[in-house]
């Protein structure tokens, strides 16, 4: 699909482009960038931007404000680090719930409707699990944290410019431990598990056994297949707290600090990637709400999924892009892990979990 | 290289001389060409001369293409390397000398790039603070810093923008004008690397977008010229408030860099807040001590910090031994099952009196055949508590990864099915190779079965697979992928992601280096070539003990 366009700016420019694929964007990047050999634009998330920045591997971007008014603020703020502005988004991903409409009909408003309805199901011999949410034996921090931010808790807290700082971790907030005693007390109802992880997940969803699911749009497919009458809603809201907001993950066109043509590659990614024609192209392939909003409109007046996974992420934040974020995703998670397990409290865990955040960002 | 045989063919049949002296006469006639130069074999020394000609140039246009690269890149290290390389392969290939050398450079070669070269990389590595924020120059990190702090003049138009050079002089070299039009009244300027001027607007004509398609007294660009001229793309038109810089084929927008960085004292002013960061252990720190250093770093030699941190940091200290403890326990456990249970059923398969030998030697061959990364995570969900098989079919409710020992259990289980059939088979191999003989003189001397085998089959099986259980050794010592796939070091006692129940020094040293918020390729050096150190002393250790075995033979 990118190829299309890729080819039509070609000829217009009389050069060549070639979309390659690669599947550790990531890595190869970053090495292809040391030896100057890389590609000119990459496409990719954008939490890694972090990294990108500190390796010198991206070039900001001066976008202008009629081309960033026309994108999600969400959106925006994900490509945003230092207050420069690394690249052209094009799709928002996050979690949402996904219920089998076969076992569970109605959406359920708070978490604990759902974990009743949900552990009836169990009881009535219907469902096997009440819920799916991957945890494994190390944890997972990324669905982890939707449970933490229904209080206003998360990872970092946010500088006056709105980026978030590395000098703020509110891992064992009050906010975020609030958040831990949910975990473990759906853990001890055997809600959640540290048996049920990536590996399994899809499988025990599509076998129809599982009433909801926090999952995203890369479920689906599968669960489609499987023949699963499914219906997405926004996460649930927790009593005493807020609705769950999970991380909004953010897919971007970078352009290469080691580009030997630049020109162009601003060129393609600023006045072609950016119009509204491409982002709804673009949709096509990944099923992703577009990030530019007239392209998004577009496509969610014809299509309900979209416009469910959409309403689900109003309100969340993005994944930190700051590198510091590496050094969250470990200790959370096992954090999360032992809570759930009930092999530490909430308290302890998470304490020791922000004395190794913070000991690994100052390590470096 | 292909030409040396032929003509050493060719020459031996020319000169049926006996004994030691074939080979003085080989070589006399292999130098001198002349001396063959008619009939059929003379043709065919021809024909092996050109063809080695030709691949002599091919080598060498492989060198000059790669050595071309390299210059590009500005890798004088890597042109001196490759430089060497071809004025090897010409001395050794284009002359009649050096004859053991035409067999053994290829594979000197290889073993000096892929062996002895990233080990010395790996130790040069170990002494630097290499890694994620400090991969490059000073100069570059410096550049990238003050590039990335530049904003948008606040209210600063956005100028459509042509390239254009003045008529008459060439797209590529001449001095490039930027053609700017002011979207807010349509203005025309010319800007250059001396400032903006005011264009006469007579003759001019833009598109609807502002942008100039034609003015008199000079040409414009086209997008693959722009593109390809560094000079456009670094050009800064100096303003008051700033620069107006090219962005893409056709804007141009009005920035000023808020940092600013003073060769004389090294040190980077932020000009939005006056904050002033100064250089130290590569980085750009500020220099009152508060908020973070600015992201972009260089890389620096550290001498033996890295290994000092190794001993002194305290998580370090009290992991290593417990890692180590379990790794050696892994290892020779791993090793003496897999050696233990392919040794049985070798034996086992080596009796003659069993029948479609074949079709079960093949079957034990399937699960090394498999790739051993599938092996892995097939066997870490059969271990799942909840949903795998054996906690079903066995009717038990192990915790498989979520307990120290049950994981070190589920390791070794996997480790054993990845690793007998390897076993089988150089054990089977060593079976066969034991001549009849010795056993029949065994049972002249009334030796009863069992002490056949302790006594006769063993050992003798062991002269030949000792050293290769030593690799075996080295190998599961450090088989991180098996680890990594199946339990990725874990499990971990609450509240420490650094050390796991499971974790071999080679785990354990990747999430140490790569745990933090940036990966740390100098620390991961280091803490490799601790191991390095280690495996290479063990496996002496082990070497020396089946060397003595042999002794005993």
């Amino acid at each position: 699909m990118l190829q299309r366009f890729a080819d039509a700016f070609a000829k217009e420019n009389g050069v060549k482009v070639a979309v390659q694929v690669s599947t550790d964007v990531r890595r190869d990047f970053g090495a292809a960038a040391q030896t100057g050999s890389g590609p000119d634009v990459i496409v990719g998330a954008h939490d890694w931007l972090g990294e990108f920045v500190q390796n010198n591997a991206v070039s900001p971007l001066s976008l202008s404000g009629d081309l960033v008014a026309g994108f999600l603020p969400s959106a925006i703020a994900a490509a945003t680090l230092n207050e420069q502005i690394y690249g052209v988004p094009y799709a928002v991903e996050n979690i949402a719930l996904v219920r089998n409409t076969a076992l569970a009909p109605e959406a359920p408003e708070t978490l604990a409707e759902l974990v009743e309805s949900g552990l009836a199901l169990v009881k009535s011999g219907k469902a096997t699990n009440a819920l799916l949410v991957p945890v494994g034996k190390g944890g997972d921090s990324y669905f982890a944290y939707p449970f933490l931010s229904a209080f206003g808790g998360g990872f970092f807290g946010q500088k006056a410019n709105g980026e978030y700082d590395p000098g703020k971790v509110i891992v064992n907030s009050d906010t975020s431990i609030k958040g831990a005693e949910v975990l473990a007390e759906i853990g001890k109802k055997k809600v959640l598990s540290t048996n049920v992880d990536g590996t399994n997940i899809d499988a025990l969803f599509n076998a129809g056994k599982a009433p909801y699911y926090f999952t995203g749009p890369w479920a689906i497919e599968t669960a489609k297949k499987a023949g699963i009458k499914y219906a997405i809603s926004p996460l649930p809201s927790i009593e005493g707290g807020g609705r769950m907001l999970p991380f909004l993950g953010v897919q971007m066109f970078y352009v290469s600090a080691n580009t030997k043509n630049k020109t162009l590659a601003e060129e393609f990614v600023i006045n072609q990637m950016a119009s509204t024609e491409v982002q709804e192209a673009l949709f096509v392939v990944g099923n992703r709400p577009p990030a530019l909003k007239e392209a998004y409109e577009k496509v969610a007046a014809g299509n309900a999924d979209v416009k469910a996974w959409f309403e689900a992420g109003v309100g969340a934040k993005p994944i930190p892009n700051i590198s510091a974020v590496r050094a969250v995703w470990g200790p959370v998670a096992q954090a999360e892990a032992d809570v759930i397990a009930g092999k530490s409290s909430p308290r302890a865990a998470f304490d020791a979990a922000q004395k190794q955040v913070v000991e690994g960002i100052k390590k470096g | 290289m292909a030409a040396v045989p032929v003509a050493g063919v060719a020459s031996y049949r020319l000169n049926p001389l006996p004994g030691k002296r074939r080979n003085f006469v080989i070589r006399g006639i292999a130098t001198r060409a002349e001396a063959m130069s008619t009939g059929p074999d003379a043709a065919r020394a021809r024909l092996g001369t050109a063809a080695r000609l030709v691949l002599i140039v091919a080598a060498l246009a492989v060198v000059a293409v790669t050595a071309h690269r390299l210059i590009e890149g500005g890798n004088w290290l890597g042109v001196l390397i490759v430089g060497a390389v071809g004025m090897a392969v010409l001395v050794v290939y284009a002359t009649r000398r050096l004859v053991p050398m035409k067999y053994l450079l290829p594979g000197l070669i290889l073993l000096l790039g892929l062996q002895v070269w990233p080990v010395a990389y790996t130790a040069a590595t170990a002494f630097t603070n290499y890694g994620y924020g400090h991969l490059l120059t000073k100069a570059e990190a410096t550049e990238a810093i003050v590039a990335n702090s530049v904003q948008e003049v606040p209210g600063a138009p956005r100028y459509a923008m042509s390239v254009a050079v003045k008529a008459g002089s060439d797209p590529i070299t001449g001095e490039p004008h930027l053609l700017l039009t002011d979207p807010r009244d349509g203005r025309v300027f010319d800007g250059t690397g001396n400032g903006l001027l005011g264009l006469n607007p007579a003759g001019i004509q833009k598109s609807p977008t502002g942008k100039v398609l034609s003015a008199p007294g000079f040409t414009l660009l086209t997008a693959k010229e722009v593109n390809s001229r560094r000079d456009v793309q670094n050009l800064v038109v100096h303003t008051p408030q700033g620069g107006i810089k090219p962005i893409g084929l056709s804007h141009a927008f009005e920035g000023k860099a808020s940092m600013t960085h003073d060769p004389a004292t090294d040190v980077i002013t932020d000009g939005s807040t006056g904050k002033r960061y100064v250089a130290r252990d590569g980085s750009f720190i500020p220099e009152d001590g508060r908020g973070e250093g600015l992201p972009q770093g260089w890389r620096v030699s550290v001498g033996f910090d890295n290994f000092a941190a190794i001993i002194t940091d305290p998580v370090i200290r009290t992991g290593f031994l417990s890692v180590f403890a379990w790794n050696i326990g892994y290892a020779l456990l791993g090793v003496a099952s897999a050696f233990f249970l392919g040794m049985l059923l070798a034996l086992l398969f080596n009796d003659p009196r069993l029948k479609g030998k074949a079709v079960y030697r093949s079957l034990m061959i399937l699960p090394y055949a498999l790739p051993g990364f599938v092996t892995a995570l097939v066997w870490a969900s059969m271990f799942n508590q909840d949903y795998g098989l054996i906690n079903q079919v066995t009717q038990v409710s192990i915790d498989w990864f979520g307990d120290p020992w049950a994981a070190r259990a589920a390791l070794l289980i996997a480790n054993l099915w990845l690793g007998f059939p390897y076993m089988f088979i150089v054990c089977t191999g060593a079976l066969q190779s034991i001549p009849g003989e010795v056993y029949e003189a065994a049972r002249v001397d009334g030796v009863s079965r069992l002490q056949m085998l302790a006594k006769v089959t063993l050992p003798l099986v062991l002269v030949s697979v000792g050293p290769l259980l030593v690799a075996s050794f080295a190998f599961t010592f450090n088989n991180f992928g098996l680890i990594f796939l199946m339990t990725g070091g874990g499990p971990f006692a609450a509240g420490n992601t650094s050390i796991g129940a499971t974790d071999l020094l080679i785990t354990y040293a990747y999430r140490l280096a790569f745990s933090g918020a940036s990966p740390d390729y100098g620390l991961a050096s280091a803490v490799s070539i601790l191991i390095f150190l280690l495996v290479a002393l063990l496996s002496l250790a082990g070497f020396r003990r089946s060397a003595k075995l042999e002794e005993f033979n």
